[in-house]
């Protein structure tokens, strides 16, 4: 009996409001190896995340060769036949690959205290890689392999798990050289040669020609189309366009109905060691420059270097025509620098202090008078006026700020911004974990700012780049990619930031 | 329609608290009713100045969720530093400046070391702690120090009364009300916080959060030192162990407070120190040898700092919600 190895029928995920995966059927055949392709959000991870059990569905069934198959738990799913490889799988550095191989199963029978017999894993793990046949030397450290060798014990460890019949590797090609990247797809093909299906994450789409069978999109929790490469060229569609599809425009605020002003910063051949370099631009009072990049495309590092969190290893940067050089977030505070952090939970937000606290504490110099002394008055009025501003719900000033929904959580950063009062405001990834309706009023907010204060908005969604920002380049790999005056579409913009290339599309 | 009585955030606790004071002096006073005699109160209050002043330099030192366990070595050698000078004759003014000096000193090195170089707190601040109690034995090789010491005005401060209570007890009010104003109503106490709270956040909210941890350092070896000029004053004598008893004391009210309050503030190690004070105060009063009673005063510190614990409230949560299935996570929408 040949069915298919795994299938999905109308799997829906509903988060609050938002829909993030609705009725999707897919259809993984044995020996597979299948991309799945789609912008932040569309939907994929999400779909993984209920394949290999991590969340669990609202609607539709998985079977799993024919058999129904209900993925409570990661260990349900991995009893299935599904095993999953992390895109930054939890290894021990300090273990042998063998070791990490066998983690948590040295022994077939778990005994109290029992020995570990190294013998035994040599074994096992031998006996792994007679069937699936690869060059690696598993005795040594994790710490000792390059990357891609880590990423092959991850691989076999998922696999060393008995009728691994579909593996789930997410973007295991992020770290990889182009060499290492070979190795990796050799492994792939051996895999799929011994019949087992894989489904394959990546923002790389000259990959998908290059290794996948066939490759899914998804766009807005739905998946749109199912195809062979070859066919898509043959169509003449551009996976590019496929992944974009129409964009919530709606959700955007206008561009800027005025000419912008002086200039508030302006960046010239900058870069931080090996993060990014070269990096040149100007933002002005009244508009919003966006930077689309992925994740280690060197945005967070480019945020922080203009936040003075991390020294500039070459170039310049001038703050209102003056050199700025900011060495802590402190003196840029005091320059007149807000940021507005990737992470609010971690980098941004005091989660067990009230939200007049967390407005006021990036700007103590406004909040306190004679002796450091607070202006209480003053605090919870501005605090109240800036709540209001940003329409704060519930317009609770007192209650711990860890209450607060995601949304209202960066909308208390937003308005810790309008108390720090800058000429300048940096937004890393703001929408993270925002639903809709917020990400409305956030946007709105960020054009409310650009009318007195120059914008910066760096995210690695692109439709959130191009619908907000008057100007935007790409940033891939640590290298900017614009074009002249900064002006792109939407597919020249997401070309440039998932490929590096400046081509039209 | 009157609007609903609405109470001060923490006042259920504030009401729990001072139902286990009024039980813990109940059961005292039925044991040995001279618990409530004036010369016992008054004792519990020139102990409850001396655990206090301890205990809230380490309260700082705690908000910016670091530990010190070096003080008690710093009261050994600021004490001894203390008596050498009065046995030579010293204004007992200079005495004590210098003393405070020292401490400043010792919680500086250990702030450097911390904030600065990022060492681990705990063994760093064991590690000064044993070097100051150890240089406690250079002025005298480990005698006790006691020339002087009646002359030298001293004494007066453990004799001093204000309506029957020692000076010292007052002189703790006041430096807590100032520290509660210092970390409630000004921006330095909002440094503190955020430090202490999230310190990336902070960092990024421009607090300088290094110096915080490094004043959160400073100040706890002063208020040591404090601590221990008043045992100097009780004891009438230096001695080179003269401190070591600060630590379990002082410990014990800022995480007994913590739990008590629901978070380590001022207050709340005002609130156990009281606690603390009274409990080993009893305990001897009724004859409890002290390696009892500091046993039973640990056992309470350990169950204070438990509860105060976030992951093992979290596991109690857990559990709670473990046992009790009924209560279904959200409804979904239709």
């Amino acid at each position: 009996m040949t069915g298919p190895a795994l299938r999905a029928t109308a799997v829906s995920k509903r988060f609050g409001a938002v829909n993030a995966l609705k009725d999707v059927d897919f259809v993984l055949e044995p020996g597979e190896v299948h991309a799945l392709l789609g912008v932040n959000g569309a939907g994929k991870s999400t779909f993984i995340k209920i394949i290999s059990g991590v969340y669990t569905r609202d609607a539709g069934t998985l079977e799993v060769d024919g058999k129904a198959v209900d993925c409570r738990t990661p260990h349900d799913a991995m009893m299935a036949g599904i095993a999953t490889v992390q895109q930054h799988p939890e290894l021990v550095s300090d273990f042998t690959g063998y070791e990490n191989i066998f983690l948590g199963r040295e022994a077939d029978r778990p005994r109290f205290l029992a020995r570990i017999d190294r013998t035994a894993l040599k074994r096992r793990g031998d006996a792994l890689l007679a069937r699936f046949p690869v060059d690696i030397d598993l005795s040594r450290k994790l710490s000792e392999m390059p990357a891609v060798e880590r990423e092959i014990v991850a691989i076999l460890q998922a696999l060393a798990g008995d009728h691994i019949r579909v593996l789930i590797l997410d973007e295991p090609t992020s770290t990889l050289t182009e060499v290492e990247k070979a190795v990796l797809f050799r492994l792939m093909r051996t895999l799929k040669a011994s019949g087992i299906s894989i489904l394959y994450i990546t923002h790389r789409l000259e990959e998908v020609i290059e290794i996948a069978d066939r490759f899914s999109v998804f766009r807005g929790g739905r998946k749109v189309a199912t195809m062979t490469p070859a066919a898509a060229a043959e169509q003449g569609l551009s996976l590019a366009e496929l992944m974009l599809g129409e964009t919530l425009s709606s959700v955007f605020p206008e561009k800027a109905a005025f000419p912008p002003g002086e200039t508030v910063l302006s960046v010239e051949r900058l870069g931080h060691g090996r993060a990014f370099s070269q990096v040149g631009f100007e933002v002005k009072r009244g508009e919003i420059l966006g930077i689309f990049g992925l994740v280690g495309s060197g945005i967070d590092e480019l945020s922080k270097v203009l936040f003075g969190a991390l020294p500039p290893t070459e170039g310049t940067l001038s703050l209102k025509g003056r050199p700025l050089r900011a060495r802590t977030p402190r003196e840029a505070l005091k320059a007149g620098i807000f940021l507005v952090p990737g992470d609010r939970r971690l980098e941004g937000l005091a989660l067990t202090q009230s939200s007049v606290f967390n407005i006021t504490i990036g700007n103590l110099g406004r909040a306190s008078g004679f002796a450091g002394i607070l202006r209480r008055a003053l605090n919870r009025r501005k605090s109240e006026e800036f709540a209001a501003r940003v329409a704060l719900s519930p317009p609770n000033l007192s209650m711990p700020v860890s209450g607060f929904s995601g949304g209202n959580q960066q909308k208390i950063v937003v308005a810790k911004g309008l108390f720090a009062d800058a000429d300048l405001y940096i937004f890393v990834e703001p929408t993270v974990g925002v639903d809709i309706g917020a990400r409305a009023k956030l946007y709105g907010l960020m054009r409310d700012l650009s009318r007195t204060a120059a914008v910066i908005v760096m995210s690695s969604d692109c439709d959130e780049v191009h619908g907000l920002a008057d100007r935007s380049f790409a940033l891939y790999k640590g290298r900017p990619i614009m074009r002249a005056g900064e002006i792109m579409t939407r597919n020249q913009l997401l070309l440039a930031g998932i490929l590096g290339e400046a081509r039209d599309a | 329609m009157p609007d609903r009585l609405t109470l001060p955030a923490g006042f259920g606790r504030f009401v729990a608290f001072l139902i286990l004071v009024a039980v813990v002096a109940g059961a005292f006073a039925l044991i040995e009713p001279r618990f409530l005699s004036s010369q016992n109160l008054s004792a519990v209050t020139r102990h409850m100045a001396t655990n206090g002043l301890a205990a809230l330099g380490l309260t700082l030192v705690v908000i910016v969720r670091k530990f010190d366990l070096s003080f008690a070595g710093t009261a050994c050698f600021a004490a001894m530093t203390i008596g050498f000078l009065i046995a030579n004759g010293y204004d007992l003014w200079v005495c004590i400046l210098v003393g405070l000096a020292a401490g400043a000193a010792i919680g500086a090195i250990n702030g450097i070391a911390i904030s600065v170089f990022g060492l681990p707190d705990i063994v760093t601040t064991i590690a000064t702690g044993s070097i100051a109690g150890g240089l406690a034995f250079l002025y005298s090789k480990g005698r006790t120090i006691f020339q002087n010491f009646m002359q030298s005005g001293i004494i007066d401060l453990n004799d001093a009364r204000i309506l029957g209570y020692s000076v010292s007890f007052f002189f703790l009010i006041a430096i807590y009300a100032v520290a509660w104003f210092l970390m409630h109503r000004t921006r330095y106490g909002a440094s503190f916080q955020a430090t202490g709270e999230n310190p990336v956040s902070a960092y990024f909210s421009g607090v300088p959060t290094k110096l915080y941890t490094f004043l959160a350092f400073v100040i706890c070896g002063m208020t040591s030192v404090l601590a221990v000029v008043l045992i100097l004053a009780e004891s009438g004598t230096a001695d080179t162990n003269e401190g070591a008893n600060l630590l379990m004391p002082a410990y014990a009210g800022v995480f007994l407070g913590a739990a008590l309050l629901g978070g380590t503030s001022v207050l709340a190690t005002l609130a156990g120190t009281f606690l603390i004070t009274m409990l080993l105060d009893g305990f001897s009063l009724i004859g409890v040898p002290y390696y009892y009673s500091d046993g039973v005063v640990s056992a309470i510190l350990l169950a204070g700092v438990v509860l105060f614990d976030q992951r093992v409230r979290m596991l109690f949560h857990d559990l709670s919600t473990f046992l009790l299935p009924a209560s279904e996570p959200r409804e979904k929408r239709p």
